[in-house]
């Protein structure tokens, strides 16, 4: 694609009219909002990790597509994949999540099962979420996508709506199937507010109401053979979205590493476009009347 | 006579049409907000004005499902939010509902949207005119 056409498509993309930010400005943290019941969400984000000594800078893209089965079940489909300065750039693999709401109606504190399948490779560098202990980040991919990474893993997601503020707080438990690694363990937490709560009645794209921003912090705790954050990577990291229109959001986070097995700076950025309906288009092309 | 009757009874069949309401809304019964949100009031009651920013947010999370117009046509088993059985419901009650939801109607929770921007929704819908047609029950 030429430049000239990426400019037309950002350009075209920014044209529609503009509305406030609903969308969460996490990468890593998930809270208790699900996807509405027929929309989908098509979103590309990427890890770029900036390296210590010895070690390459490295760009990790994902493709998500991410649904809304009902009001309380959201399903997710992930493409991962990554490029290593002075190595190369491979397809990493596949992830299939899926997210249940419990509990009907709001609460103080809201619960959210989660489970995912991943098949990877341990290429894989896009750090959606940090379990167990560090990655060795100084091996080539050549060595890295011949062991094969098979995990189940799941979540405890509790959020909660504070005035204007989100808590979230994530639980991981994961078992890597491929391996014998134990059971391993890891966290995120996160606070986030928009910078309006008040929508204007224009359509201003650079208005308060459409930012958000927030932190978070989020890493791993070890494994059974080995509980802690003794050789964990470890993040904190600032988080903005802005709602460029009515249907995309842009994100953006640069996250601190907070241990030396973590990479010093990862940024991370990710767009989203929201495709309102998607499910009762997709029946109404196989005959359904609604 | 009976012909006067036909056409009038013809006449209040299409009145719904005319009137763009969704005669196959059929309110859940069992979706009731506790008593002690019934009172809450809309701080932003005084502030008209902020109905705009309601209507912006009403396209954009509603209209989807409510239509634009908010008589629910879009899919048909939708709230039709012109209905005297919605208006009559006070700002506490529609905030609640707007805030949880009725999943198993596939209403979802609008708990994303800022406490206000969700008063904001209540004070539009009470700028869509109610009509006299009750729904079939």
């Amino acid at each position: 694609m030429s430049w000239r056409r990426v400019i037309l498509w950002l350009v075209c993309s920014l044209a529609v009219p503009s509305c406030s930010a609903q969308e969460s400005p996490y990468f890593v943290t998930y809270d208790h909002h699900m996807e509405e019941p027929g929309n989908l969400e098509v979103e590309t984000q990427s890890t770029m990790g900036i390296p210590r000594a010895g070690q390459h800078f490295y760009i990790a893209p994902w493709v998500e597509f991410e649904y809304g089965v009902t009001a309380q079940w959201t399903s997710e489909l992930y493409f991962d994949s990554q490029a290593t300065a002075n190595d190369g750039a491979l397809f990493t693999g596949w992830r299939l999540e899926n997210r249940y709401r419990p509990l009907k109606r709001e609460h103080w504190i809201n619960p959210v099962l989660y489970l995912e399948y991943e098949n990877l490779n341990e290429a894989d560098k896009i750090q959606k979420e940090i379990e167990g202990g560090a990655p060795d980040l100084s091996l080539p991919n050549s060595v890295l996508r011949q062991e094969q990474d098979r995990e189940l893993e799941s979540k405890l997601i509790l959020s909660s709506d504070v005035h204007d503020w989100n808590l979230a707080g994530n639980f991981i438990v994961a078992k890597n199937f491929s391996q014998s690694e134990g059971v391993e363990f890891g966290y995120s937490f996160g606070f986030s507010r928009p910078l309006a709560t008040l929508a204007s009645g224009a359509n201003c794209r650079f208005c308060r109401e459409n930012f958000s921003a927030g932190l978070e912090v989020y890493g791993g705790l070890g494994s059974t053979l080995g509980f802690g954050f003794h050789d964990t990577a470890q993040y904190a990291a600032p988080v903005i979205a802005w709602a460029v229109s009515d249907n995309a959001t842009l994100r953006f986070s640069p996250g601190v590493g907070l241990t030396h097995q973590s990479n010093p700076v990862l940024f991370r950025f990710g767009y989203s476009y929201e495709i309102r309906g998607f499910g009762s288009r997709v029946a109404h092309l196989f005959g359904s009347r609604q | 006579m009976r012909r006067l009757i036909l056409v009038f009874a013809g006449l209040l069949a299409l009145l719904p049409i005319a009137l763009g309401q969704n005669m196959l809304y059929w309110p859940d019964p069992t979706w009731r907000a506790p008593e002690s949100v019934a009172d809450k009031p809309n701080p932003l009651a005084q502030k008209r004005w902020a109905a705009a920013g309601g209507k912006k947010l009403f396209l954009r999370n509603c209209a989807e499902c409510h239509d634009k117009d908010g008589n629910g046509l879009v899919k048909k088993h939708s709230a039709d939010l012109l209905l005297p059985v919605v208006q009559q419901q006070s700002d506490g009650v529609l905030f609640w509902k707007i805030t949880n939801g009725n999943t198993s109607r596939s209403m979802p929770s609008f708990s994303k949207l800022q406490e206000l921007e969700r008063w904001q929704i209540v004070l539009f819908l009470r700028t869509l005119k109610p009509s006299e047609q009750a729904p079939k029950q």
